[in-house]
């Protein structure tokens, strides 16, 4: 969360997309308060029998977990982040970092143990031995592991 | 100050005094020597518990003494709370009725007390009379009222039986002798007043009571005077009173003239009291009542039967109040009163004249026409702008305009007011000769004006750049009117009952005919296939036909509406409007395009010319209604209900095929088919659920009549490209690195909701075909559950996919095809469930994602298991045979195998967090009883695992969930012990688990409190539980019984215990058995439940 205008500036165009409000579905993603949000309600309402619809947009942002709301007139678009998910093999853990390894055998060491359950469960796995399939949520350039399983 | 802690204490106090042994003799010390009302409360409700609960132990003299002791008490204390009276009498109620059961209290004697309490003259005494009877009768009558005595529902059913013969009658007598007595006096001071409304009161309930059979008829009753009318309460009362009395018939009257001179009297009373007062709100709804029972409840015979002035003065005066109460509504609405007592008054009147008219063959001919135009005018009056209308006009005239929020959760007027708008409907068909040229002309004044409004606002956008500077104050009144009339048209001109292809009504076509030899048919084709010009303006426009004219009108609406959208002017219209549009053009045609002359005994020379099967009428209708579709989704992409509606307008179009076969013919059905398929915009800026309907028409259009090129060509540019362009993705070397692409992602999601909506498009003639082409694409969806193990949404979509097939298709698959889609949900199953093997999720929504998925996995499971309830499928016989005989072990799979793995998956990842979800819970424990059901034999092959949490959900089910659920399980537990019984092994776990349940239901049944409504499931569960382990019943009886130290009880419950099992012994699992042993555990339950609770 270095700066969000500079996230904007420079790679904005190209880690979202714009959509019209009335084409996002529950289940899936929008920025809401310039953060990258799953929706998990959506609603619409106008104002007077004759007037037009406004959709009512509850999400979690996907990093953070918080609750964010907004509500726009249906016609607006709204910006949708490419969100992704990779798979990566655990290989080694390192002073709190992890060592994954991607299908084409590229490694990377730049992500932490995440906090929480998840990250206690990596560590308790890997001691025992067990080989662990680590995926990563991508959007707007944030990364988190967001879950783990075994290799099967 | 007292503490919560003392209070707690409290409170303690009293709840163990009430269930203390024997307390009457320190009860009546109590009663007769404490000055602090509650505790006389305590001690009363102490009595009442204990007498029943000891009933068998107690002497019935003793029992007949303390009931006298406790009426004396009353009487002798005339200053006693009120709500200690009523609890003391409470308990003198809840004796007679336990008495009543093994007749050692005579009801008789006890009316006969009553009564000569009445004879006394004296106010008081007579207040306590009528606390009495009131007493007795809530007891007696329902079942929500009758107090909690542990006793079960047939008691209190025997119970009302047999008060309905002799009680009421008796009560009501009384109360009328009181009531009759009262009427006559001149002059009622305050104390008599008050007791006269207690009986007034009593008099309600009695008539309101469901047990009065036999009543001693009408008794002049139509005391409704100023004297009542100062007291609201009183007039309440008395008007519920007059509203039952309204409600009587059948063989309460000797013969017909009996019936008809009562009508006839209570007719002329009612009318003397409605026109001699001037009627109050509080009053609106008890006279609507009176009159819709009197409309609904005498046969037409008898009200035919009326003097014919008579009649005529009631159905006048009923106008004359319907047109009143609906202008009182309206103002309600303005004021946006919370209490919308005319409004409700006014549904009811509605409703009656419904009633009224749709029997009108019974009544003298014509005679509903007036009151039909004056109930109609008055309607449109009411739904009108002014300065024709009145509407949003308070009673000074002035117009409010308030701009309130809608949510999505509020109904469009057309269901909300559905049931009034049907009644104006029918009025209207009935006097169609006014009402529908009416209709019309005021519709295409408006239309007119909308567009002369539009055109001026349009040039003042252009001179003034900001667009909030448009007043729209003219538009808005425009659009409510055209909203309103568009309604009324549509529910004149047609019905639109689920299920069934609509008919003109038979008004609407009589009308036409009778006016079709002066019409110009010509000219009235004219004046429908111009609706971009003013009607008024087509030469010899008074010479068309009426009912196309006023579709014409809504067509000129519609065309008012595409032209703003074309001229950008989308931002002014309402789009409520267009619903209104879209949702009158599809009801109109799934009525009057290509109308069936086959259907109808006559039929309308210009309906048939216009619409009937090819002539260029319908052609022109169908190619226009597809225009005014296409062009909505692309305008309204943003208004999901208006888009909605637009695409079910299209669906209705192609879901009869004679209609199909009219639009394939069309270029611009292609067109639009080729633009959905290419997915360009602006059909991809629809929402899912539009997209899915649109899908399922394009799919519907194919099976259309065409030549097998077209048909070809058309599937090519339907189908195919969806296909061709998912192969083409997934088979893609590089899918898996690409497959979290956006567009990518894009693509896959649109495929999926396509597959949805081709699945919606099921039917029974297209299934082979559309079956074929959906299993290709699920084996390569299991291969996607791969790809996006990772990407919860996705997987969710895949298997609602499954959800679908399964849901519209199953029913209709033969043998190998349902072993097909059997064998492809496991596969998808396994899937599901490697993926999820020891994952470990961290997001926010992980909980909830999972919930959707096992939701509808379960969804799944239970659409595949329906196949055994309901299977439309030619070689079904074929199927069941190899479900119940062979192995299925040779052949592939059977739902068994498919269900019971989907179990295997789901049932370890139902944590008791998750059935905190009650939809999820529900349709969790419904599936398992269904299995518990349809495959009790696989029951004891399940491995170990699976089968220890099958129990531990029952189990949980049975004892901590709503009682909905813990009835569900019972019912899973009888067909589990009876394939014990069959199996004759002992020792496996399905035998160890049912000995284990034994003891589950024993408690439940024996020692603890539970639902009645429970007793039979229990019971039945019971039973076949004690079939099979009658060793362990025995034991559970002893240990039950050697835990009683008081010689007394223990002998009953031993009683109990033997005529229990006394029809069933040794018990066996035959029907006539299990029911004498149903019968003898109510009683059973009746009186233990009492034993036991004592101390």
């Amino acid at each position: 969360m270095a700066d969000e205008d500079f996230d904007c500036g420079e790679s904005g165009a190209s880690t979202t997309f714009p959509m019209q409000c009335s084409a996002l579905r529950k289940n899936g993603y929008v920025m809401l308060k310039n953060r990258p949000c799953k929706i998990v309600e959506m609603s619409t309402s106008k104002t007077g029998k004759h007037g037009h619809a406004k959709v009512h947009l509850v999400g979690t942002d996907i990093f953070t977990q918080r609750k964010y709301e907004d509500i726009c007139p249906s016609t607006h678009n709204m910006d949708v982040p490419h969100v992704s998910r990779k798979d990566y093999q655990l290989s080694n853990i390192d002073d709190g970092f992890l060592s994954l390894m991607d299908d084409n055998g590229e490694l990377r060491e730049d992500l932490k143990i995440p906090e929480g359950d998840v990250g206690k469960d990596i560590e308790k796995r890997f001691d025992n031995g067990e080989n662990l399939i680590i995926t990563v949520l991508k959007a707007l350039d944030e990364e988190q592991v967001v879950s783990i399983k075994n290799v099967s | 100050m007292v503490s919560t802690e003392q209070r707690q204490h409290a409170e303690h106090v009293f709840l163990s005094f009430r269930k203390s042994k024997s307390p009457f003799a320190i009860c009546k010390h109590i009663l007769e020597t404490s000055k602090v009302d509650y505790v006389l409360f305590q001690a009363a409700t102490a009595i009442m518990e204990a007498v029943v609960r000891e009933w068998i132990l107690l002497e019935k003299t003793s029992i007949e003494s303390l009931r006298t002791f406790l009426l004396t008490y009353v009487l002798q204390r005339p200053n006693l709370q009120k709500y200690v009276r009523e609890q003391i009498l409470l308990a003198v109620a809840v004796i007679v009725k336990r008495g009543s059961l093994d007749k050692s209290i005579n009801c008789k004697s006890v009316f006969h007390e009553v009564g000569q309490l009445i004879s006394s003259g004296n106010p008081t005494v007579q207040t306590l009379a009528c606390s009495i009877l009131t007493a007795l009768l809530s007891e007696f009558s329902s079942s929500s009222k009758t107090s909690s005595i542990g006793l079960s529902m047939e008691f209190h059913g025997s119970c009302k039986r047999l008060f309905q013969e002799e009680g009421l009658r008796q009560i009501f007598m009384l109360t009328m002798e009181v009531l009759q007595e009262f009427s006559r006096r001149e002059n009622l001071n305050a104390q008599m007043s008050s007791v006269f409304q207690r009986y007034l009161a009593l008099a309600n309930q009695v008539l309101n009571s469901p047990l009065l059979k036999k009543k001693k008829k009408k008794n002049q009753i139509c005391f409704y005077d100023s004297k009542i009318r100062e007291d609201s309460d009183m007039a309440q009362d008395s008007l519920q009173c007059l509203a039952q009395l309204a409600s009587m018939h059948g063989p309460i009257f000797p013969d017909e003239s009996a019936q008809v001179s009562y009508l006839a009297h209570l007719v002329e009373g009612l009318l003397s009291m409605i026109n001699g007062i001037e009627i109050e709100d509080s009053e609106a709804v008890g006279i609507s009542n009176i009159i819709s029972n009197l409309i609904t409840m005498f046969p037409r015979s008898i009200l035919t039967a009326l003097p014919s002035d008579l009649f005529t003065s009631f159905i006048n005066c009923l106008t004359l109040l319907t047109c009143s109460f609906g202008r009182s509504a309206a103002l309600e609405e303005v004021l946006d009163k919370d209490d919308m007592v005319y409004m409700e008054a006014y549904d009811k009147l509605l409703e009656s004249w419904l009633t009224l008219v749709q029997d009108e063959e019974h009544f003298p001919r014509g005679c509903f026409v007036q009151p039909a135009i004056q109930v109609f005018n008055s309607y449109i009056q009411c739904h009108l702008a002014a300065p024709d209308g009145t509407r949003n006009l308070s009673v000074n005239g002035i117009a409010s305009h308030d701009e309130e929020e809608i949510n999505e959760l509020q109904e469009d007027d057309r269901e909300l007011f559905s049931d009034q708008l049907s009644s104006i409907g029918m009025l209207g068909r009935v006097a169609a000769d006014h009402c529908i040229p009416l209709l019309t002309s005021l519709l295409e004044d408006r239309v007119t004006r909308l567009h002369g409004q539009l055109q001026r606002t349009q040039q003042h956008l252009m001179a003034s750049s900001d667009p909030g500077s448009v007043d729209r104050k003219v538009l808005d009144d425009l659009y409510e009117d055209i909203h309103w009339l568009i309604l009324v048209s549509g529910y004149l001109l047609a019905d639109d009952p689920p299920g069934e292809t609509p008919l003109i009504p038979s008004e609407v076509m009589e009308f036409s005919i009778k006016h079709s030899t002066e019409v110009d048919i010509n000219t009235t084709l004219q004046i429908l296939g111009s609706p971009g010009e003013k009607a008024s303006s087509i030469p010899g426009c008074n010479r068309t036909d009426s009912v196309i004219r006023l579709l014409s009108a809504v067509l000129r609406t519609s065309e008012v509406e595409s032209r703003a959208t074309r001229a950008s002017l989308t931002e002014l219209l309402s789009p409520q409007m267009g619903k209104d549009i879209v949702w009158f053009l599809r009801r109109w045609a799934k009525t009057y395009l290509l109308v069936d002359e086959k259907l109808y005994q006559q039929i309308s020379i210009p309906l048939s010319t216009a619409f009937g099967a090819d002539t260029e009428g319908a052609q022109w209708i169908v190619g226009y209604l597809l225009e005014k579709v296409i062009n909505n989704l692309s305008v309204w992409s943003s208004e999901a209900d208006l888009a909605n509606d637009t695409v079910e307008l299209l669906v209705t179009l192609v879901e009869k095929r004679e209609r199909a076969n009219i639009v394939v013919q069309c270029e611009s059905w292609w067109s639009l088919a080729k633009q959905f398929a290419s997915r360009s915009p602006p059909l991809h800026l629809l929402s899912s659920s539009v997209q899915r309907s649109l899908m399922k028409a394009l799919v519907l259009g194919g099976f259309a009549h065409m030549d097998s090129d077209t048909k070809q060509q058309y599937w090519a540019e339907v189908l195919h490209p969806l296909q061709q362009r998912f192969l083409n993705l997934i088979n893609q070397e590089n899918f898996a690195q690409i497959s979290q692409e956006e567009a990518v992602k894009q693509e896959i999601v649109a495929t999926l909701e396509a597959l949805c909506g081709i699945a919606e498009a099921t039917q029974i003639d297209n299934v082979v075909s559309l079956f074929s082409f959906l299993m290709d694409f699920l084996s390569s969806c299991i291969g996607l559950m791969e790809v996006y193990s990772n990407t919860p949404e996705t997987i969710n979509l895949i298997i609602e996919v499954f959800v679908e097939v399964a849901h519209k298709q199953i029913c209709y698959l033969g043998e190998n095809k349902s072993m097909k889609l059997y064998e492809a949900c496991l596969t998808l199953l396994q899937v599901y469930s490697k993926n999820n093997q020891s994952r470990k999720r961290g997001d926010a929504t992980a909980e909830e994602d999972q919930y959707q998925d096992l939701l509808l996995i379960m969804e799944l499971l239970t659409n595949l298991l329906s196949k055994e309830f309901i299977d439309f499928s030619e070689n079904d016989e074929v199927f069941r045979n190899q479900e119940q005989g062979t192995p299925a072990s040779s052949r592939a799979v059977s739902a068994a195998d498919v269900v019971l793995y989907g179990v295997n998956i789901v049932l370890p990842l139902m944590s008791q967090d998750l059935l905190k979800f009650p939809s999820l819970c529900n349709q969790y424990y419904k599936l398992i009883t269904f299995i518990c059901e349809i495959f009790p034999e696989k029951i004891p092959q399940l491995p170990e695992e699976l089968f220890k949490s099958l129990m531990f959900s029952l189990e949980l089910g049975m004892t901590s969930m709503s009682s909905e659920i813990s009835q569900l399980c019972l019912e899973a537990l009888s067909p589990l012990a009876e394939q014990c019984a069959k199996n004759q092994e002992k020792d496996t776990p399905l035998f160890i688990a049912t000995r284990h349940f034994l003891k589950l239901v024993f408690d439940m049944l024996v020692l603890q409190k539970h639902n009645t409504e429970m007793t039979v499931a229990a019971g039945e569960a019971l039973y076949t539980l004690v079939c099979l382990h009658q060793a362990e019943y025995s034991e559970l009886v002893e240990s039950l019984l050697s835990s009683q130290r008081d010689a007394v009880i223990y002998q009953r419950l031993a009683d109990a215990f033997n005529k229990l099992t006394a029809s069933s012994t040794p018990p066996t699992m035959d029907r006539k058995q299990k029911v004498a042993f149903l019968k003898s555990l109510e009683e059973f339950v009746a009186n233990v439940g009492g034993l036991l609770c004592v101390k």
